[in-house]
């Protein structure tokens, strides 16, 4: 199969300026030559296929909307060669935004005192969308959401989730080859997001677009992604299929347990470390709650439970799959 | 052809966009009656204060015409793109712009004909209908026509000024200074809020090298002429027609360089 984007030992660059404190230290800026580099994006190769849905993690600021950014041609490069849809982007940005739908989650990209209908004419003509191709697309997202409440409504009466889907059937109505969405399910509650998911997962389906899925919601990334990408301050940690993660990460858990406040001493915290370390638990706190990361194929939980228990009386518990956050942090410390 | 009927889709959205925007329409409609009153005044005191009706060539009854006219093409004309674009470049919202499959300029540009063309029907049509029924002073004839090509040169080298000046907010953060003073000097050099027959020898030479007296002295000139000749328009429509080649060529250039800043350095 064809590839759709090929980055290959792709580096992003930004000058910033050290900026200096008051208003004699912005004077002073004014003038000032002194920048410090900012290493967004460090050697990044990736190929991605045509028509694979790939979830692309990281912690915040790990460079994930900047290698967006430099796929969709806004930024260039600093170095590294890419090819989306067999051209270089930034060479050739608007025939290249002819090909490629992007959603930013944080903001719209539809016309704010326009009726969704109104800005999809628009949408039709800017990319020239044949008359046929948009009432098949139309037909096809009437059989996958409920289009017709939203299509009279200006965008900016719209709640959050409504704003979303409408942005994400935006991005794919000119049947595009690239889809991205950075944070599409920010904010969304659990009805909405699973329609997202839906949304997507029946376009990728029929049209065979690629999608480059940017989230912190694990759950967007189990319910679409066979594959993930994992980049963290810029480099590429891990870049697999899912099951190969699930695999590895299958059996771990956290355990998260409320103690007695006047129990929660730094003491107790040592003790804790110094019992589980050698089982590969690693433990935080917050307020009256310790989170332990147990691999289950060390220690069993039931153990794990029953050693807190002999220093401390616990109040309530919780026992939770790995997050991704949690993952991430995994395979930076450790490697996979 | 295709191509541009992704422009006038543009247009077409702008005019279903502004149509939504009733109260701001009868807002600026206030506020406009209120500057002419301030102008009024100001400037009978001011022929009142002078020993002979004609100052500068002018009597105070065309005075009062040349600057109501002035406002009514400013307030079609003024669309904000220096505050927009700031705004855009500062909350990152431009990147949605730019992954539009068009030049960012002719985007922005199009997308502003549709307000511009329902301004100048909502406000400058009306305005100019109540100046000619009230003074009788607006030649009804071939001026009408060369000044319909002259505001169009004028928008057309506004907007190149306004672009210009709007890609400054790439490098700079203080969007609201930057663009005070462009409206400052660009009213003052254009005569839209001075006519330029009243400026010292000194400010009017400066006045007439600048292109901003093509935005407003330019096509208000021609609609007060009484039937020109194409002999009398065509000096004041070539000196637009140079000074809109010039600021698109200059704006075009200006943007693809600070582009490629952010392109490289991040916004
Ligand atoms: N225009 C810019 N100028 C300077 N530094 C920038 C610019 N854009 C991003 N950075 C820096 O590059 C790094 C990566 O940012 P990026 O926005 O790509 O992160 P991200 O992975 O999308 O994070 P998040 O999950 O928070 O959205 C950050 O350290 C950020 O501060
Ligand atoms: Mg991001």
């Amino acid at each position: 199969m064809e590839n759709s984007i090929v980055l290959k030992n792709i580096t992003k660059e930004f000058k910033v300026l050290n900026r200096h404190e008051g208003l004699k230290g912005s004077i002073r800026d004014l003038f000032s030559r002194d920048y410090k580099t900012v290493t967004a994006v460090d050697n990044v190769s990736l190929e991605i296929k045509k028509g694979e849905i790939v979830g692309y993690l990281g912690p915040n600021g790990a460079g994930k909307s900047t290698t967006i950014k430099i796929m969709t041609g806004i930024l260039k490069p600093t170095s590294g060669e890419i090819m989306v849809n067999g051209k270089t982007p930034w060479e050739d940005r608007t025939s290249n935004c002819e090909k490629i739908g992007v959603v930013f989650g944080q903001r719209s990209q539809l016309w704010w005192s326009l009726p969704l209908v109104e800005s999809f004419k628009l949408l039709k003509d800017i990319y020239m969308i044949e008359d046929k191709n948009y009432n098949d697309m139309l037909d096809f997202y009437a059989s996958i959401v409920d289009l017709e409440p939203l299509l009279h409504k200006p965008v900016r009466q719209m709640s959050l989730g409504q704003r979303t889907l409408s942005d994400i059937l935006a991005s794919f109505l000119h049947s595009p080859e690239v889809v991205f969405l950075d944070e599409p399910t920010i904010g969304l509650d659990v009805a909405m997001k699973s329609n997202i998911r839906d949304l997507i997962a029946a376009i990728n389906e029929q049209k065979n677009t690629t999608v480059i899925l940017t989230t912190h919601d694990m759950g967007d990334v189990d319910a679409l992604c066979k594959r993930i990408v994992i980049i963290d301050k810029g480099k590429m940690l891990y870049d697999n299929d899912m099951e190969h993660l699930k695999k590895v990460f299958g059996s771990y858990r956290t355990l998260s347990l409320r103690i007695r406040s006047s129990q929660m001493t730094d003491d107790f915290i040592t003790s804790l470390e110094e019992r589980f370390s050698p089982y590969g638990i690693s433990i935080s706190t917050e307020n009256n709650w310790v989170s332990l990361v147990i691999n289950e194929d060390r220690i069993k939980v039931m153990d794990v439970l029953s050693g807190v228990q002999e220093n401390g009386s616990i109040k309530d518990m919780k026992l939770e799959e790995i997050s991704t956050e949690e993952v991430i942090k995994r395979i930076y410390t450790e490697g996979i | 052809m295709s191509k541009m009927r992704k422009y006038l889709a543009l247009t077409r959205a702008g005019i279903i966009e502004e149509l939504g925007f009733r109260l701001a329409t009868i807002v600026m409609i206030f506020g406009n009656i209120i500057y002419l009153t301030v102008i009024y005044f100001l400037w009978r005191s001011i022929f009142a204060s002078s020993p002979t009706p004609v100052v500068n060539g002018m009597t105070f009854e065309s005075t009062l015409i040349y600057l109501v006219l002035a406002t009514a093409i400013f307030n079609f004309m003024e669309m904000y793109t220096v505050w927009e674009m700031g705004r855009n470049v500062q909350s990152g919202k431009i990147v949605l712009d730019l992954v539009r499959p068009m030049e960012y300029r002719s985007y922005l540009f199009w997308s502003y004909t549709g307000p511009t063309i329902m301004q100048f029907l909502t406000t400058f049509i009306p305005t100019f209908i109540i100046v000619e029924c009230v003074t009788k002073a607006i030649p009804l004839g071939i001026n009408l026509l060369y000044f319909i090509i002259s505001i169009i040169l004028a928008v057309m080298i506004n907007y190149s000024i306004d672009f210009m000046v709007g890609t400054i907010c790439l490098y700079s953060e203080s969007i609201w200074g930057i663009n005070i003073m462009k409206q400052v000097i660009v009213l003052l050099f254009s005569g839209a809020t001075i006519p330029l027959a009243f400026f010292p020898e000194g400010l009017a030479k400066v006045a007439s090298v600048l292109p901003f007296k093509a935005v407003y002295d330019g096509p208000l000139s021609i609609l007060l002429m009484n039937s020109p000749e194409i002999c009398d328009v065509l000096p004041i429509l070539e000196l637009q027609a140079f000074w809109a080649v010039m600021l698109y060529l200059l704006s075009v250039g200006f943007w693809k360089i600070s582009l490629r800043q952010i392109t490289v350095n991040g916004g």
